[in-house]
């Protein structure tokens, strides 16, 4: 698999995808939807989707794909390849969604949170198959989520198609073990292969699984933390383990939307009931106030 | 409450070097929509530069995962950008510029010196670390704008110098 295209910029989001199968544009075919990297704290989040004939589900079966959390990664790699092989009638095609991309999106003004963003990806690669011609029948989906509404929300999207969300899918449907496969083996190479976008200094490539809970990944976060700017762009700012990272070892920092405390005394509606006279800041003039310029009494 | 401040500010006299103005090498700067509560040196160019990129409608990074969108900001004709620090008080009197120099070393090392003599703690003396003639100016997921405040706040020296300038009497 070639993600030469993530490796270029690795701060946004990239699709990759095989050829099209002909004979995908002619039968009906069955289309599988996974996802690889969801709950890690580093890397990118890899959506996939599988696609082959209904009249050859069987050959897909036989080669024994299954849910790519039950394979080791030589197996995982191997049955990719077989699926390589298989080009004639086996399509597939990824999103890859940079750890950047989901720090900015789940921290927006207006929040986009993982569930969203996950089923719009999905919604993305599925509208992407049927774009490229592929006679897609039914839609085997692995649920991010409540099944039911999301389910419903697909088969509202896509009313031609008979969509299956369901937990545990990519142990179900072959089609589905097929996408995770092909989920697991991007994640798993575009994290190896990570070209950071900082330049680092004494890099640490030992990461672990990078997930939250394990050691070796919150050693490597404790250790990367920079006071000013946090973490390196590998790092996903808003999973809640980086956050409480950054609160004890880096800077604070303010923004404009950031949730106040205790705002102006004088704005208190206590403030109406104190004895003595109520001080009222002096203001500038308005010309000044709306350029945020303010005289400097100290340096 | 305005009134304690102000009791609270302690008077001072400010001295520029002005040596230091000719000598700024020029920077890259960059102002954030956000106040980092630190002040201190960063790995801008480790961390920061590098990931800025040109995007379909401007500059884009991102900031402790919230993205920033970007603008450059060219000074207004006539003015000229220097990032200043305050020297420690304690350098006032300490020091080789002033208690033996001689008004030829002074003028030497460009020293403007007033005719008063200094006081500790009262006067202060302030340079030029670095010039700029133009910044990147961020905004959070927006571009700032033509509306943004410090573009504004620009035009205010030359309005300045026009109330401030005298007037012909006729």
């Amino acid at each position: 698999m070639d993600l030469g295209e993530l490796d270029g910029d690795s701060t946004g989001r990239c699709r990759l995808n095989s050829p099209v199968p002909a004979v995908c544009r002619k039968e009906p075919c069955v289309l599988g939807v996974d996802e690889a990297g969801r709950g890690p704290v580093l890397g990118p989040m890899v959506y996939a989707i599988c696609y082959c004939p209904l009249s050859r589900l069987a050959h897909l079966e036989a080669l024994k794909v299954a849910d790519s959390k039950t394979l080791s990664e030589s197996e995982r790699d191997r049955l990719f390849v077989k699926m390589e092989e298989d080009r004639d009638f086996v399509g597939w095609a990824l999103d890859v969604l940079s750890p950047n991309l989901i720090s900015t999106s789940m921290l927006g003004r207006v929040k986009y949170n993982l569930n969203s963003l996950s089923h719009d990806t999905a919604t993305g690669l599925v509208q992407y198959a049927l774009d490229q011609g592929v006679k897609v029948a039914q839609v085997f989906v692995d649920t991010v989520g409540p099944p039911d509404t999301y389910q419903a929300r697909l088969q509202e999207q896509f009313p031609g198609i008979e969509v299956t969300v369901k937990a545990k899918a990519d142990a179900l449907y072959p089609v589905v073990s097929a996408a995770s496969i092909c989920a697991k083996v991007a994640r798993d190479q575009a994290v190896k292969n990570w070209h950071f976008v900082e330049k680092l200094q004494d890099l640490d490539a030992d990461y672990g699984s990078g997930y939250p809970n394990d050691p070796k990944t919150k050693a490597w976060l404790r250790k990367h933390v920079e006071p000013v700017f946090g973490f390196p762009q590998f790092v996903r700012f808003s999973w809640r383990t980086a956050q409480s990272i950054l609160e004890k070892e880096a800077e604070g920092v303010l923004w404009e939307d950031s949730p106040t405390g205790d705002q102006e005394g004088s704005g208190r509606i206590m403030s109406y009931f104190s004895k003595g006279p109520r001080t009222h800041p002096h203001l500038p003039h308005r010309y000044f106030q709306e350029r945020g310029l303010e005289s400097a009494t100290t340096f | 409450m305005e009134r304690s401040d102000e009791a609270a500010v302690e008077k001072c006299r400010i001295h520029l070097r002005p040596g230091t103005l000719r000598d700024a090498a020029h920077a890259t700067l960059h102002l954030l929509p956000c106040e980092v509560l630190v002040n201190g040196p960063a790995p801008v160019e480790r961390f920061f530069t590098p990931a800025i990129r040109q995007g379909p409608d401007g500059l884009e990074v991102s900031f402790r995962g919230r993205r920033l969108r970007g603008e450059e900001v060219v000074l207004p004709p006539g003015l000229e950008g220097y990032v200043m620090v305050m020297e420690e008080k304690g350098e006032v009197l300490l020091g080789k510029d002033f208690s033996e120099g001689s008004s030829k070393l002074r003028e030497q090392q460009g020293l403007a010196v007033p005719p008063e003599a200094l006081e500790r703690d009262f006067d202060q003396f302030i340079r030029a670390t670095a010039s700029f003639s133009r910044f990147t100016l961020w905004g959070l997921e927006t571009i700032p704008g033509p509306d943004a405040k410090v573009r504004g706040a620009l035009t205010w020296p030359s309005l300045a110098a026009a109330i401030h300038a005298q007037v012909p009497e006729d």
